[in-house]
């Protein structure tokens, strides 16, 4: 699809520059440096640059020479000309590296629209502006101003921020680890992360695809094209801007929404992206998928010459949700046979501290020999005997040769630097720490699962969808943005069970209402402006019979009026109360991002507090759902402890798959709560007592 | 030739848009239609001439050639009050009068505007009432209905005219949605019980309480950073974004026709507004926004405004802004005529008056 960006047979650089430390110059010293292709300087100033024949403009290159890529890096204000001499001229490909663009303001944003419109009409793709530029190690093409050409390997990098592919670049090139294409986003102004994605996924030479990014342009394609690639291969997210702090730095840095991290949380789990925390934990994860096999589950053996770090490991593992393995009969009896009897045999085995290379290499291949094995981590401490280069080589050795994965953390400083050098010559990792290590287990561990996911669109849930469209509809012709309690028939159209209830506009027609439904009742204020009705004294619960409801009535319209005295008042709402269930929320915000985001939790006083809630993007199905259910800490509660009735969750389940058919089924609901949803014992139901909707435009 | 006062209970109760409507619509009906308000109180300087904000607009919505002395005769400077503090006989009646009679020459109807409340220019013998009885003129009063009580004030105001006579009928202006319905079934038969004649009720207008960011800007001293072609866009709310970002987005989808007011570091909330599709944004303290930032606004058409005040204060200029704005734009002006054309019964008021 982008195959001419990457492989391109001719690479235009306009505004190519001779001056020493201009861009103009470092990206066409790139290019010469490594690129098989023709190189094409542009620059009317010149007729030839470095040796190569220079043209005024794209358009006056010979029609023998076709161009497939234009890298661009004139000043922002002359980039829509050139990207339209580029259109012109046929080419399709351009790298716009030029800054001054949305980044720097009013004008930049108009310029960039102009870009975009210009590009698109001659249906060219363009990367940038105001980006590093891009390497691909297969073809060598380093169309970018970096200070240095990245190692080949199998780690394709895409990055919002040029300063975070420099670093890498930098470290990499210590590490001697390499990428097969490494691509700075810029201001994605036309090519952004999905397109790159699926171009990784059909990339032969990428084994693991990694990622930084500010923001996600369209979170719904991302999640879909996330979803088919994710079974491929790896694809690693360091997310930015999670705090309130980091995503105003966000926002401020590139003038988009960080996003809700919840929303993004949910999303990566529901599409089988790995979330790195860190540049670190990134790079830590890609290079153990670079290197290591996938391992089939989680049963993992620690391999150590000291107790202390076989300890902390085992630890960290078990905090991780790794399982330390139970070895088979023989790999006790193959170890006992060659390992000195103050070693311990058991998971983490024990070397001791004297263990030479080869008892190192032994007992490597007897856990490897292990069925019940699933990955390795080794760990070597720099004692007096221990001879750290000689561990390396032949941990390196098997490695090459392992269906596991075998994760090293030689852990020191100076004395363990040999060994580190032997395993990045061999590209192997090493953690500097067991932590790393586990880390990066749990991730190639996760990955076995994820490859496995299969996402089941949900079934179709009957429901009365024009009763809805016209509860909405006409919503919308009264210019009513937030509808409550009025509108719970929006749910009966979705077969979800509410609380027997009236709406009534005197006080006569609610003591008639409340001897029809049967006391004790509950009464409502219903007003659209209301959204926290117990704040304003707008709920009366438990009331028992005609004087109850009268003075509840007077009281509740006095409080109301008080505390809102602008609130429209359509009414009171009388319902049966409902005792002996438990309060549950389901929520649903439409996130700037990944779109309906549901939300469920338990409800209550101390919900607010607690903030013990659980997150998914619609549509869901009914597996989506239970996970939702039992992702709660408080989970517990609903399943029942000590001899206490388990609730209806499948009820509750049942009714989070109908509300996701609902907010999909009507786009124009940004908001939508059913809180309390009254959660009745196992195989009684649930009912919903109160509901709350913003309606946008459709 | 036929004359009525506009007179209201209280300050911006919507005599200036009842005047706009009335005359319009009997313009339309082919009678030559006059204006004057005698005690001009919004003063601003005409080529030279000190005049009154609303006359002036006035003058120019209905096309008037008087002289702008005779539309505002009297204006309430300071030295009209000091000499009606200690006493100085400035035989305002008189002028009152010439005026009226210059203006009145060759009409078929003049409207005349009261100033401020029913009672305003009572030091000067000019309450609206004393002006109507010197005019031998008759009295409409225009009561914005914001609750229950302002059926008290409509009795009250009652109270201070002598001759009952003199007063017409009221129109209910600006009832909220959520009232109207009482407005009409219990409200209206209870004052036509009374003895007093409603001609109309008028529901709250959206666009009518709406500013536009021009407006705003004007108001506020404020310098555009970025939308500048939409300064156009009407604003019915205003916010303020002081809470965390995903609670703001929430609140600003809520109702989309506002402004939201915050600080110029605040560039979360800004992306939420942006997001939200809001009217415009008000940055205070006279701190920049990033860039990057304005790139994303200009992009949403969104006007980004900045200005030197303190978020408080500059809340306070817009809701004393929203709500209360003056009638300029020709989208307000249609509007209102179709207003008072489907809430007033014009053609009573008409024949009242003697038309």
């Amino acid at each position: 699809m982008l195959k001419e960006l990457f492989y391109p047979e001719s690479v235009a650089v306009i505004g190519a520059s001779r001056t020493k430390g201009k861009v103009g110059r470092a990206v066409l010293e790139n290019l010469l440096n490594d690129f098989k292709g023709s190189v094409i300087p542009i620059n009317p100033k010149s007729d030839e640059i470095l040796g190569l024949p220079c043209y005024p403009t794209i358009l006056d290159v010979p029609d023998n020479i076709k161009v497939d890529l234009a890298v661009i890096v004139v000043p922002a204000r002359f980039v829509p000309g050139m990207i339209n001499e580029c259109g012109r001229a046929g080419v399709k490909n351009v790298i716009v590296i030029s800054a001054g663009f949305k980044e720097s303001g009013v004008e930049g944003a108009k310029l960039e629209r102009e870009c975009v419109a210009i590009a698109t009409k001659y249906g060219m793709r363009m990367l940038g502006p105001n980006c590093l530029g891009l390497i691909d190690t297969t073809s060598n093409l380093n169309a970018s101003f970096a200070a240095s050409m990245a190692h080949s390997g199998n780690i394709a990098l895409m990055s919002q921020s040029g300063a975070i592919c420099t670093a890498t670049l930098d470290w990499a090139d210590a590490n001697e680890v390499g990428f097969s294409k490494f691509v700075s986003l810029g201001n994605k102004a036309d090519l952004t992360e999905n397109d790159l994605l699926l171009e990784f996924a059909d990339d032969d030479s990428t084994a693991v695809i990694t990622a930084y990014l500010e923001g996600i342009k369209d979170g719904p394609q991302f999640m879909d094209i996330a979803r088919r690639v994710s079974k491929i291969k790896p694809i690693i997210v360091l997310k930015s801007g999670r705090t309130a702090v980091g995503s105003r730095a966000v926002s401020s840095h590139t003038g988009t929404l960080a996003g809700s991290d919840e929303a993004y949380n949910a999303a990566f789990s529901q599409s089988g992206v790995i979330r790195a925390d860190s540049v670190e934990d990134m790079l830590d994860y890609a290079r153990a998928f670079s290197s290591q096999p996938i391992p089939r589950s989680k049963n993992i053996a620690i391999l150590t010459n000291a107790g202390g770090l076989g300890i902390l490991t085992a630890d960290a593992c078990s905090t991780a949700g790794l399982s330390l393995a139970s070895f088979e009969e023989n790999t006790i009896l193959r170890l006992r046979e060659r390992l000195p009897p103050a070693a311990n045999f058991y998971n983490p085995v024990d070397v001791l501290g004297d263990a030479s290379a080869e008892l190192y290499g032994y007992a490597l291949e007897v856990l490897l020999d292990d069925k019940g094995v699933d990955g390795i981590i080794l760990l070597t401490s720099p004692q007096a005997m221990t001879a750290v280069d000689e561990i390396a080589t032949i941990v390196a050795e098997k490695s090459d040769l392992s269906k596991k994965p075998i994760l090293c953390s030689f852990v020191g400083g100076t004395m363990i630097a040999e060994g580190e050098r032997i395993l990045n010559s061999r590209q192997i990792p090493n953690y500097s720490f067991p932590e790393r290590a586990v880390a990066s287990m749990r991730t190639l561990c996760a990955y076995s699962e994820i490859r496995g996911q299969t996402y089941n669109s949900p079934l179709s849930i009957g429901s009365d969808k024009e009763m809805a469209a016209e509860i909405l509809e006409n919503a919308a012709k009264r210019n009513q943005r937030t509808l409550g309690l009025e509108s719970f028939d929006i749910l009966k159209a979705y077969n979800i069970p509410v609380v027997a209830t009236e709406i009534t506009k005197t006080l006569p027609q609610t003591i008639e209402a409340c001897e029809k439904i049967g006391y004790p009742v509950v009464m409502k204020i219903v007003s659209p402006d209301i959204s926290h009705k117990s704040d304003v004294g707008g709920i009366r619960l438990n009331l028992k019979n005609a004087d109850d409801v009268e003075r509840a009535y007077h009281t509740m319209m006095s409080d109301v009026r008080r505390y809102m005295p602008d609130a429209h008042i359509a009414g009171v709402q009388v319902q049966k109360m409902v005792a002996g269930g438990k309060e549950v929320i389901i929520g649903m915000n439409l996130d700037v991002q990944f779109g309906p985001l549901l939300m469920f939790g338990l409800g209550g006083t101390y919900v607010e507090f607690l903030k013990d809630v659980s997150f998914a993007v619609a549509p869901i199905n009914k597996d989506d759902a239970k996970h939702m259910v039992a992702s709660i800490k408080t989970y517990p509660l609903l399943a029942g402890v000590r001899g206490e009735e388990p609730s209806d969750i499948d009820s509750i389940v049942d009714t989070l798959t109908k509300v996701s058919q609902m907010v999909v089924d009507f786009p124009q609901i940004l908001e939508f709560e059913i809180n309390p949803l009254m959660v009745l014992p196992d195989g009684q139901g649930c009912v919903a007592m109160d509901i709350r909707l913003t309606r946008g435009d459709e | 030739m036929a004359s009525i006062l506009i007179s209201s209970s209280e300050k911006y109760s919507g005599k200036s848009a009842v005047c706009i409507g009335l005359g319009t619509i009997l313009k339309r009906k082919g009678y030559t239609v006059g204006y004057m308000k005698p005690i001009g109180n919004l003063l601003v300087d005409i080529n030279g001439v000190l005049a009154d904000e609303d006359a002036e607009e006035m003058r120019r919505i209905f096309g008037l050639t008087d002289p702008i002395k005779d539309i505002t005769p009297i204006l309430l400077t300071e030295n009209l009050t000091h000499d009606a503090l200690v006493g100085v006989e400035k035989e305002l009646d008189k002028t009152l009068n010439d005026a009226y009679s210059n203006v009145s020459e060759g009409k078929d109807v003049v409207l005349i505007e009261g100033a401020g409340g029913i009672g305003g220019g009572a030091m000067y013998n000019l309450s609206d009432p004393e002006v109507a009885s010197k005019l031998n003129t008759h009295i409409l009063l225009i009561t914005r209905y914001d609750s229950v009580f302002a059926v008290d004030r409509i009795l009250c105001d009652f109270k201070t005219i002598d001759d009952l006579d003199m007063i017409v009928g009221v129109i209910l202006n600006e009832v909220p949605d959520s009232e109207y319905e009482k407005v009409t079934e219990l409200v209206v038969p209870f004052l036509e019980n009374r003895g007093i004649t409603v001609f109309g009720v008028i529901p709250q207008d959206a666009t009518l309480r709406s500013v536009t960011i021009s407006d705003i800007i004007e108001d506020l001293h404020g310098e555009v950073l970025a939308g500048a072609d939409h300064l156009d866009n009407l604003v019915e709310h205003y916010f303020v974004g002081a809470m965390e970002v995903n609670s703001a987005i929430k609140y600003f989808r809520r109702a989309p026709n506002s402004a939201v007011i915050t600080g110029g570091d605040r560039s979360d909330i800004q992306l939420a507004a942006i997001e939200a599709k809001v009217r415009c944004l008000i940055l205070t303290g006279n701190l920049r926004p990033s860039e990057a930032v304005l790139g994303s606004a200009e992009h949403a058409d969104i006007p980004v405004i900045l200005v030197r005040g303190d978020t408080m204060g500059t809340i306070e200029r817009v809701e004393h802004l929203i709500g209360r704005a003056r009638i300029k734009q020709d989208m307000k002006l249609n509007r209102i005529v179709e207003l008072i054309e489907n809430n007033v019964d014009v053609d009573t008021i008409a024949k009242t008056i003697g038309l």
